[in-house]
């Protein structure tokens, strides 16, 4: 009875909601009705100029406007295209109470019980096990947000949530490889996804959702497969294994080879922030073993500064004032 | 006959369609979804899951949703 009761509330709350997600899609048509008309007065004003200036042989003038045409053309066939997108629609009415309620009950048969969150106003769902390419992701929860759902034109109105996480080495936020900050990149469902949202399909929904988490497009995932074990490289993001990370011991922190080194003093291995080069014989050295010339205030390696803290030009350059000045002593003398 | 075929492949779409009668889900699914394989899809007639040779009857809803879609990560501009 009470379960009963949840799913009249929930079905109650949904119709409601698509009725709001109805008049915003109604009200995207009446903007891009409107674009649609200031490009249609546009072009005929400029048909008007063009004739003039044509028909007068201002033809720089008429050359002009022709070049301006051309531009609006191509935002012209992107309104068009995208005004074709929203007003073009199923024969399907809009779904009704009982429409709504055979969805809920249908979800709850395929994925198991509904979850609802009453003060976040939130349904969600749990997949099972997601296992790609022999990589499980764990269960992901799919939680849509009932308020959300009149502004799915500007944004997405569900989260993917990973239950028991197995996010990509290199990079936290990234729980499957098409999922990024709880956020599906929906790929090739993207038009069934809305279209099911629309007409008030959310067991389709949940399902085609399901479909793209079960699925691994190589082509174009956040993090790929192969790289998933691996670790990011602190300074150039890189996704590297174990084999190929080195640790700087000056910052704490993991590098991949092309941004690390090793002190040619002391070997330690050092990422390129924490390390410099000897401005004598341009080795890489690390910080602790750097020595700055007291004379030019340059880096150098223990091997190209004396005991005297001088690098080899600033010894010559005293060597030679000094000389100088026991010459001039001498002939004084 | 007509039934409503909800198809969720590629954009998806959701319309009422003519069917001769005795058409069984197993034909309508090789007239619709020519040179796909059925494992690759779930399959549903009025929400439920029903056996191949169920014949379609007026009014009924068929759902048909593929099981691998791909997803992808958004395209920076």
């Amino acid at each position: 009875m009470k379960k009963q009761k949840k799913l009249i509330m929930l079905s109650n709350l949904l119709l409601d909601s698509l009725k709001k997600l109805n008049r915003s899609r109604l009200k995207q048509i009446q903007t891009l009705m409107e674009d649609f008309n200031d490009k249609c007065l546009e072009a005929s004003k400029d048909k008007h100029l063009f004739d003039t200036a044509v028909e007068k042989s201002w033809l720089i003038g008429a050359e002009s406007i022709r070049s301006r045409i051309e531009r609006n053309l191509n935002d012209f066939s992107h309104h068009l295209q995208r005004f074709k997108e929203l007003i073009n629609t199923d024969e399907t009415v809009m779904p009704n109470f009982i429409d709504i309620h055979a969805e809920l009950v249908q979800t709850e048969q395929e994925f198991g019980e509904l979850q609802f969150d009453l003060k976040e106003k939130t349904i969600s769902v749990t997949t099972g096990d997601i296992v790609l390419n022999d990589i499980s992701f764990g269960p992901f929860g799919i939680k849509l947000s009932i308020c959300q759902l009149e502004k799915l034109y500007t944004d997405i109105p569900y989260r993917i949530i990973a239950l028991e996480p197995n996010p990509a080495g290199g990079n936290d936020s990234v729980t499957h490889p098409h999922v990024s900050d709880e956020r599906l990149c929906e790929g090739d469902g993207h038009v069934a996804i809305r279209n099911a949202i629309e007409q008030g399909r959310f067991c389709d929904f949940f399902t085609l959702i399901k479909s793209i988490l079960q699925t691994y497009n190589p082509d174009s995932p956040y993090v790929s497969l192969d790289d998933w074990q691996g670790r990011s490289c602190y300074d150039c993001g890189y996704t590297i294994s174990d084999d190929e990370s080195y640790y700087c011991e000056r910052c704490d922190r993991e590098y991949c080879g092309q941004c690390s080194t090793y002190c040619r003093v002391c070997d330690t291995t050092v990422c390129l922030g924490c390390s410099s080069e000897c401005y004598g014989c341009k080795e890489p050295i690390c910080k602790d073993c750097m020595h700055v010339c007291k004379e030019c205030e340059e880096a150098f390696c223990e091997n190209c500064i004396n005991e005297k803290g001088l690098c080899e030009n600033c010894e010559a350059e005293r060597n030679k004032n000094e000389d100088e000045c026991s010459e001039k002593t001498d002939a004084q003398v | 006959m007509r039934i409503l075929y909800v198809n969720n492949d590629g954009s998806g779409f959701a319309d009422y369609v003519s069917i001769t009668e005795g058409t069984t889900v197993e034909q309508f699914f090789t007239i619709k979804m020519e040179g796909r394989e059925p494992s690759d899809y779930l399959i549903r007639v009025n929400r439920q899951p029903v056996p191949k040779d169920y014949v379609l009857q007026d009014g009924d809803r068929v759902t048909i949703t593929p099981t691998k879609i791909e997803g992808a990560s958004p395209v920076l501009a």
